[in-house]
């Protein structure tokens, strides 16, 4: 027996089997008792991203991405060990972060809320419209603005604790294997161009998508182009961690911005903007307007900055110059600034007679939000605000979009699927095992055949973590069946070797005879399952490619090895 | 199909034993000898079983009626489907559009009482409901309904909400975007989803026919062959549709991987009757038997497990499909297969004589 197993672990092929094992287990990097959490998201303008704790980029390996180990020297691991600390923190507290790469300080903000009492007031607002006039380099602020007095509810400022110092994380993944969406939960959108494009518009397309998912602070995201038989172009979006209503209004829309005096275009969002205010001192909740109710409705108000290009400023001078002035609870000129999203008018903004004629460069856009609480208004306006500004920075999308598909995962079930998935593989390789026993009878047939089949599933693992495939639970399914035919082709193998020994045959022409069959069904699985990696936008592409994978690994690297060890074991 | 796998499984080994005393005759005649000699044998294996044996050797012509009947029992059937409902299978959600909303939860459903309230709500709409089962228990529930067929996306976006929120009425708590998972296709692409499956599909066939005539390179076996596989697609759609299964793409992929597998017993057979010169044609038919029910058996085990202990709908339906289609493979491969071959050989057999 010695002498058998020594004659196996040197054989060659034996041997590329094992190095290709070494290989696979060297690309998962296995990574049992890993520490600490990863950074999935570092939000703009946070305290974290102030700190310099960088944004990772989203093909980074899972297991070499940046990890916090500790905070304030509290060992950090695992997301509940995350919050649970972060929960506790005073506002303008130092907090030390020690990732594996570096030591981060940053000093956590308040986090500042308006409360309603149950009074009301007499208050004076300002109408929104303060422009500033560039004459001659110099800035000269010009405030016309219109004074009013409404009755809103007393309000209070309140610290409302500590603001989050805008770090996301996960769990540190054990292992370099990506998992699908449907594994970790997450969203992912199939979006359809309304006209065809050219491949180069298409990339310039993603090249914006990407852009504007993650100025809006969204990181960890695929994005790419596919097709189908007949030829239709979509974009598959895939975002883990970030909510189906989020995508939608940041994709779905064009993000066509334009202002309009007098029906006249003075600037566009993006090549006409160059700066968009996303700082506390000059965008949030507007502090002259702050937030009203009537009939159970709230409102708040947001308002930020932008500059616009001197082209654009010369354009409304030219627009604005030949307008009257009016009288109208202060002076304005007769037609007002008219803001539009996708065509649809969004605002309008009376502009200070002063302005007329006049190159300003700095424009105060704002909006409101509402919400059955002051809370929820707050949060609408603030989000409304991060969308505007978002596609203000990154311009239009070429061509308007269709959301095709939207497939919203809760983080919940993906891991539910993932627990449930290993599982069915380990009780499916089980009871293969036990029928190939029963029917050999024989362990030096059972084990063989089991062993090769688990380093199918290493190898095939392996590859998917160092081309960064995504396993996802179509990508399982291809494994599952992966290991079926495996099974089915040593069987083949067994029984072309076993049967009437050495009477007809010799081993050579056994195992070429179990060959010849094994390569016609390769071949049968391989042209089946071509059509369908480009049929459907390639949504069950992974389960093509998993499977056409798995059949060849087995063929051309752990068949033999199987055939060789057979015959070595059961030879006399 | 169990007893007989053990039958001859007992009878192949025994006559391994005996190979030398056989003679090598592929004529016609071995039909008349086989029965002979199970005769002799018949002290040893139970009498029902060699009754079996002796039609399955000695009645293989008639025994072809069963998969042709079959065949066109399927046939028949799912052109009648096609003619009543427009649509030869049960499409569901991702192949016809609308909208998949998944809940875990540990919380009892009634999942009919469910069905029936969101039908209520959504009169114009197909609703079914499933739950989502580990080990035989619910630990979540999944509803399909089919919105979205002709209203635009923001009018999708209510109806959805009105439905999740209308789930919650049922479940007593205000559900979150964390406690679901939800699946949104557009009727277009659901319909686009399905042609270009099909088309998949059709390729998949066609490329494999080519690779089985390449492998034979004569009409009848490698014919044989492409007509197993195209009845076990067939008459594995007709179960599928009396079984009431809503096909998703998941479900057509499996279709996809039953010509794989069913081409993978039809050829190991095919291989060894006729390229190979030991024993009988029967005693070969009976050493691709045994090699090929072994291989049935552990897939067949495997997908079973797979089939109890998944949660995963995608997974549940590839390997449900997979299971109807190998039990029909087996009648396919070793029935219809066997009695084209034997025909085959005993044809070629008589020119041979004459």
């Amino acid at each position: 027996m010695n002498v058998k197993i020594k004659k196996i672990f040197t054989n060659v092929r034996v041997i590329i089997l094992l190095v290709f094992l070494v290989l696979a287990v060297a690309a998962i990097n296995p990574r049992p008792g890993i520490e600490g959490v990863v950074i999935r998201n570092i939000i703009t303008n946070s305290s974290a991203a102030e700190a310099g704790i960088q944004q990772p980029p989203p093909t980074a390996k899972p297991v070499s991405r940046e990890r916090i180990l500790e905070i304030d020297n509290r060992p950090i691991n695992s997301v509940a060990d995350y919050y649970n600390y972060i929960d506790t923190l005073e506002p303008n507290q130092s907090v030390q972060i020690k990732t594996n790469k570096a030591l981060y300080r940053l000093t956590t903000r308040q986090n500042i809320e308006i409360i309603e009492l149950n009074e009301t007031v007499k208050k004076t607002i300002e109408e929104i419209i303060t422009i500033n006039e560039t004459i001659n380099g110099t800035v000269v602020e010009k405030n016309k603005t219109i004074k009013r007095q409404i009755d809103v509810p007393k309000t209070k400022k309140i610290s409302k604790g500590t603001e989050d110092i805008g770090v996301r994380v996960f769990n540190a993944p054990t292992t370099n294997i990506r998992k699908g969406l449907d594994l970790q939960g997450g969203t992912r959108v199939l979006l359809q161009p309304e006209t065809s494009l050219l491949q180069q518009d298409l990339s310039s397309l993603i090249d914006t998508i990407e852009e504007r998912l993650n100025v809006y602070g969204l990181s960890d995201l695929v994005i790419r182009d596919a097709s189908d038989l007949t030829g239709n172009q979509y974009i598959l979006v895939e975002i883990a961690g970030a909510t189906e209503e989020e995508i939608r209004t940041l994709l779905a829309k064009q993000g066509k911005f334009e202002a309009k005096i007098a029906n006249k275009t003075v600037f566009v969002g993006g090549k006409d903007i160059t700066f968009v205010c996303r700082s506390a001192d000059c965008a949030g909740i507007d502090p002259n307007a702050g937030c009203s109710s009537s009939q159970g409705q709230n409102f708040c108000r947001f308002r930020f900055s932008i500059s616009i290009t001197p082209e654009a400023a010369q354009k409304h001078a030219d627009a604005t110059k030949d307008l009257d002035v009016i009288e109208n609870n202060g002076k304005y000129l007769s037609e007002p600034l008219e803001l539009y999203l996708d065509d649809t008018k969004v605002r309008e903004l009376n502009i200070g007679a002063g302005l007329k004629g006049s190159a300003t460069t700095d424009i105060q856009i704002s909006g409101s939000g509402t919400g059955f609480s002051q809370q929820e208004a707050v949060i609408n306006a603030m989000g409304d605000m991060k969308r505007l500004q978002t596609i203000l920075i990154t311009g239009s999308l070429p061509v308007k979009l269709n959301i095709v598909k939207i497939d919203a995962i809760s983080p919940l079930l993906g891991e539910e699927f993932l627990k449930n998935a290993m599982m069915v593989g380990l009780i499916t390789l089980i009871s293969v095992g036990i029928v190939i026993f029963v029917r050999y009878r024989k362990l030096q047939v059972a084990i063989p055949m089991v062993s090769i089949s688990i380093s199918e599933v290493i190898i095939l693992l392996g590859i998917a973590a160092l081309i960064g495939w995504n396993i996802d639970l179509a990508a399982v399914a291809g494994i599952i069946i992966a290991v079926g035919t495996g099974i089915d082709h040593q069987i083949i193998i067994a029984d072309e070797t076993l049967r009437g020994r050495g009477i007809i045959y010799d081993w050579k022409q056994r195992i070429k005879n179990a060959f010849f069959i094994i390569m016609a069904s390769y071949f049968t699985v391989f042209v089946a399952l071509i059509p369908l990696v480009f049929a459907g936008a390639g949504l069950l592409k992974g389960f093509a490619i998993t499977t056409i994978l798995g059949a060849s690994i087995g063929v051309f690297i752990s068949r033999p090895v199987f055939a060789r060890v057979i015959e070595i074991l059961l030879r006399e | 199909m169990e007893d007989n796998k053990e039958n001859s499984q007992e009878n192949a080994t025994e006559k391994n034993e005996d190979r030398e005393s056989t003679i090598e005759n592929n004529t016609s005649e071995e039909n008349k000898t086989n029965p002979n000699e199970t005769k002799i044998k018949l002290p040893k294996i139970k009498l029902n079983f060699s009754g079996m044996k002796k039609i399955y050797e000695g009645q293989y012509k008639k025994l072809l009626i069963i998969p042709f009947m079959l065949l066109l029992i399927a046939i028949l059937l799912i052109g009648l489907k096609a003619a009543a409902t427009g649509d030869f299978i049960n499409r569901d959600v991702s192949l016809k559009g609308g909208v998949t909303v998944t809940i875990p939860t540990e919380q009892k459903i009634d999942i009919l009482q469910l069905e029936d309230i969101i039908s209520k709500k959504f009169p114009k709409n197909d609703v079914s409901t499933k739950s989502l089962s580990q080990f035989g228990t619910q630990v979540g529930v999944i509803i399909d309904v089919d919105i979205g067929e002709e209203h635009r996306e923001e009018h999708r976006e209510e109806q959805i909400g009105i439905l999740i929120e209308e789930i919650g009425k049922v479940l007593n708590r205000k559900l979150t975007t964390k406690d679901y998972s939800v699946e949104v296709i557009g009727s277009s692409l659901g319909a686009s989803f399905f042609r270009e499956v099909v088309t998949a599909l059709l390729i998949a066939f066609l490329l494999m026919a080519i690779v089985v005539f390449l492998y034979f390179r004569t009409l009848v076996p490698s014919g044989a062959v492409i007509l197993a596989a195209l009845s076990d697609i067939l008459i594995t759609l007709s179960i599928v549709n009396l079984l009431d299964i809503k096909l998703s793409t998941a479900g057509i992929a499996a279709f996809l991987m039953l010509i794989g597998y069913s081409v993978d017993t039809n050829i190991l057979l095919s291989t060894r009757v006729l390229k190979r010169k030991e024993g009988t044609d029967m005693e070969r038919i009976y050493g691709a038997l045994k090699t090929g029910i072994t291989m049935s058996l552990t897939t067949l085990i495997a997908m079973t497990a797979a089939l109890i202990f998944t949660q995963s709908e995608i997974i549940k339906q590839i390997m449900i499909i997979l299971l109807i289609g190998l039990l029909v493979d087996l009648i396919n491969t070793w029935i219809q297969n066997v009695g084209i071959l034997r025909l085959y050989l005993e044809r070629k057999a008589r020119k041979a004589i004459q």
